[in-house]
């Protein structure tokens, strides 16, 4: 049971105890049953409210009693008490409330009766309840059930937003570790200071105040969680576009994929298919079958032969429609790919404050090299400054991470092989090569952006640290003709994807024999173990 | 600068190894005596304490010490005939949490033909409200948790087309927070029981694409302490629950269970160490009495104990039968019912 200390006691104590809890236990039975069939009888009266009201004081969360108060108060309502009496109920009603609230400041049924009567009531006292909020904020500043009955008040009695957020504001200077504040205030500020013009979700000279305030937050204590949440929110603050980034027209399919999951609405009206300039018609599948997917096929009955002039129109999130041009080599397909992009875009301040920032950190640092939330901080600075000119700083890092913080040393790897996957495709989408192989040092733990891939035929993933979770997302490989996934940790392939392969390497992984043979049986390419 | 990290120390003496006999022994005999203090207490609950003892013993392959025909006829007296809802016990009124448990309760027995199915249909249906979201019953709270128990207990019925699944949806992902996580409605907190409730809603509806999975899977391994247990929000303290007192209301809301399940159906489990897990839920045994508690040293109680084995099952623990990290029932279930909640691709 939560919370609650198991204490060893003598057995004299232990049967005074049982004695008390059974006449406690009569009481309550009694009262229970008493209730149950006055309910039957329809006996919806004072009586029956005063003792619902006597058991609920002290067992709160029995839902079905405060149903039937609802119940008995409706009565009252509909015939037509008195305006002051009526009112004198409601009263006693949220002071069971309060008190209820007192033993159980988490009670979900208190506080949603505290609500309906509010919102039943005709003469709701709404600043009442907002002074209540702040009383019960000083004793629990974390209780989100307070939180968000505060919320309820505010869009009840609508004081202006900025009252509220400089309520945020108070609370995190007496204390930074105020999550729930820093959670508060998120909500808000995208509200006051949105950035229309820029389409950035937070207007900038609001964004780098923001960033200050974070900054002094974790200056003063960088072991407090609650600020870093904050501020790697700030950080991803930026406008997000949706790309389409390559596209492959073969004989036998078409596909198109894109930075995002889009549904198929997103597609067809996003994505249009041009041969010897004719709009092409067809049919648009997912990958996976999914509603939202990053890779969809387009089957269409054009037919593709050499010396046809492809290209592909894409309108993006301004609704500004982009041309994408097609390539082709001897006996490959048409491709078209974008270029790559993945650098954020901050307005110029905001970098000016980021570098001011990553400075002060690496001051920090400095006096504690093994400082996690320092390091990460500093880390995170890098990438989002400028991920590519930081790019072998920010490796260096990720790897004293895995040291340093060696709960989350899988995310660290993660996030080493995204960053890493991020900073070969600059290169790859330069060369016409149509193979993919990892070209940095450390090994692969996951498949992120891999549909940026879906053109090659050839990929190598082999030497890498993949499990076997990873092989659904290998259904992205449409194109794919050579397979390695040779030297991995895979132990099951349960999960493998239906692909149009020639060949596929699959040695050294812990696979079951017996699994192998099956796969061997029921596909029609070479499988090497 | 005098911040002390609210975690708890693992003694030396504590359980190291699973007590398998000593929690089907512990749940077997729980409520056996109907005079027990706790038990009459709980009663307001009783549907839900049945699903967790009942999935519990499932896990361990102890089912059979369950008094099945007993349970299938209880289910049956507790749905409302007018309303097709189910109550947690005779005398009380119908809710989506408890309607949630019956139903599961009786896909493990798989004897859905022991309740009015159109009438749970109904039931769900009716609470569906404009904007997408849920109501708990008739008396207007709304929570995401509701929403949970919408589709988890339409797609274990086959009928989750009858409610509006894309507003259900969006009403969901109207309540993703700058974290990435989630709370009960718009505006509120995260929160990793209620997180786990909202990813389990994509996960039936296979809408996971909609989640930004780094930032919430960060957020989430972030809740793992030293002592290897997890909190449910920052600057907390770890347990295998939230609270003793709004567990029994919000039935779903559990914290080291809820972090790891999500976690998995993001298919990052691995962002968490296993190792130090494993040994803060086992620390969370009682040696004598059988069963978990929230955390080491506390009373147990069946709905830890639940959690606590579904836990050690998603961490792969062979003597524990396979979890399913959406449902929190066993694998072969919904396996048998041809469900397949999605997992998000890595």
């Amino acid at each position: 049971m939560h919370g609650r200390v198991k204490v060893r006691t003598t057995e004299e104590e232990k049967a005074r105890k049982e004695r008390e809890r059974q006449e406690k236990l009569k009481i309550f039975k009694y009262a229970m049953q008493k209730i149950q069939s006055k309910r039957k009888s329809s006996e919806l009266d004072k009586e029956l409210l005063e003792l619902t009201g006597k058991v609920l004081s002290s067992n709160p969360d029995i839902y079905t009693l405060w149903n039937i108060r609802r119940d008995i108060l409706n009565i009252f309502r509909k015939n037509n008490e008195a305006d002051e009496s009526l009112s004198q109920m409601f009263d006693a009603e949220l002071h069971l409330t309060e008190y209820c609230l007192k033993i159980n400041p988490k009670s979900y049924c208190a506080w949603h009766q505290r609500e309906w009567v509010l919102t039943t009531r005709t003469d709701p006292d709404w600043s009442t309840e907002l002074s209540l909020c702040n009383t019960y904020l000083k004793l629990d500043s974390r209780n989100f059930h307070t939180w968000d009955y505060r919320r309820f008040v505010v869009s009840q009695c609508k004081p202006p937003l900025k009252v509220e957020f400089d309520f945020t504001t108070d609370k995190l200077l007496e204390d930074f570790s105020n999550y729930s504040a820093w959670h508060y205030r998120s909500k808000m500020l995208v509200e006051l200071y949105p950035d229309l013009e820029g389409g950035r979700p937070i207007e900038d000279s609001h964004h780098k105040h923001e960033l200050k305030m974070v900054q002094s937050a974790a200056f003063t204590d960088p072991d407090d969680t609650s600020a870093w949440f904050y501020q790697r929110w700030l950080l991803g603050a930026v406008k997000t576009t949706i790309r389409l980034v390559t596209y492959v027209i073969a004989p036998k399919k078409a596909t198109f994929a894109f930075s995002k999951h889009v549904d198929l609405s997103f597609v067809r009206s996003k994505t249009f298919l041009l041969i010897n300039n004719q709009e092409i018609v067809g049919e648009w599948y997912s990958c996976t079958g999914n509603m939202y997917d990053v890779l969809w096929v387009f089957k269409h009955w054009a037919s593709i032969t050499d010396a046809l002039d492809i290209k592909v129109m894409y309108e993006n999130n301004d609704g500004i429609k982009e041309e994408i041009l097609s390539s082709k080599c001897s006996n490959s397909p048409y491709i078209g790919r974008t270029e790559i992009d993945f650098e954020r875009k901050y307005s110029a301040p905001v970098v000016e404050e980021l570098n001011n920032q990553l400075e002060a950190c690496r001051q920090l640092l400095e006096l504690e090299p093994d400082s996690k939330w320092t390091l990460l901080t500093t880390t995170v600075f890098l990438h989002c400054i400028n991920s590519r000119l930081n790019y072998k700083e920010v490796m260096e890092n990720l790897k004293t991470l895995k040291n340093v913080d060696k709960l989350r040393a899988g995310y660290y790897s993660d996030l080493i092989t995204k960053w890493s996957v991020e900073e070969q495709l600059y290169s790859d989408y330069k060369s016409d090569n149509r193979q993919f192989k990892v070209r940095f040092t450390e090994t692969m733990s996951s498949l992120p952006h891999l549909q940026y891939y879906s053109f090659c035929e050839e990929v190598d993933l082999s030497n890498q640290n993949l499990s076997s979770k990873v092989l659904p997302s290998l259904i992205v490989l449409q194109h794919c003709k050579k397979l390695s996934l040779a030297n991995n940790k895979l132990t099951s392939l349960r999960y493998f994807p239906i692909l149009d392969l020639e060949e596929l390497n699959l040695k050294g992984n812990e696979l079951d024999k017996n699994e192998i043979e099956l796969l061997k049986t029921s596909k029609n390419y070479n499988i090497i173990y | 600068m005098s911040f002390t990290t609210k975690d708890v120390v693992l003694k030396e003496e504590r359980p190291k190894t699973l007590l398998l006999q000593k929690h089907s022994d512990y749940l077997a005999s729980y409520g056996l005596n109907k005079d027990d203090y706790e038990y009459c207490m709980t009663e307001y609950l009783r549907m839900s304490g049945i699903y967790w003892s009942l999935t519990a013993m499932e896990l361990m392959g102890q089912s059979h010490r369950m008094p099945k025909e007993d349970i299938i006829e209880f289910i049956t007296s507790c749905q409302d005939s007018e309303s097709g809802g189910v109550s947690a016990s005779v005398g009380h009124d119908p809710h989506m949490l408890y309607t949630l448990s019956a139903v599961q309760v009786l896909a493990m027995y798989n004897r859905i033909d022991a309740i009015d199915v159109e009438g749970v249909v109904r039931f769900i249906k009716a609470m569906q409200q404009e904007d997408g979201s849920f109501f708990g019953d008739k008396w207007g709270e709304v929570d995401t948790r509701f929403s949970f128990c919408a589709v988890m207990c339409l797609s274990l019925l086959q009928r989750l087309d009858a409610i509006d699944v894309n507003k259900a949806v969006d009403f969901v992902l109207s309540c993703m927070n700058f974290d990435g996580g989630f709370g009960s409605k718009p505006g509120s907190e995260s929160h990793a029981g209620l997180i786990y409730c909202c990813v389990g809603t994509l996960s039936i509806c296979k809408r996971m694409d909609a989640l930004h999975a780094d930032e919430l899977a960060w957020w989430l391994c972030e809740r793992q302490l030293p002592s290897g247990g997890l909190n449910g929000r920052p600057e907390k303290l770890p347990d295998l629950c939230y609270s003793w007192f709004t567990m029994y209301q919000s039935t779903l809301t559990i914290k080291t269970y809820t972090t790891q399940s999500s976690l998995s159906m993001l298919n990052r489990i691995h962002w968490v160490d296993k190792k130090n897990l494993e040994q803060f839920i086992l620390a969370c045994q009682d040696a004598e009495t059988g069963g978990f508690s929230d955390r080491p040293g506390d009373i147990t109680d069946p709905f830890h104990t639940l959690f606590g084995l579904a836990g050690l099952s998603l961490l792969g623990n062979p003597s524990i039968k396979p979890v399913n990290p959406t449902y929190c029932m066993p694998q072969e279930t919904i396996d048998r019912l041809k469900l397949e909640p999605q997992i998000l691709h890595i």
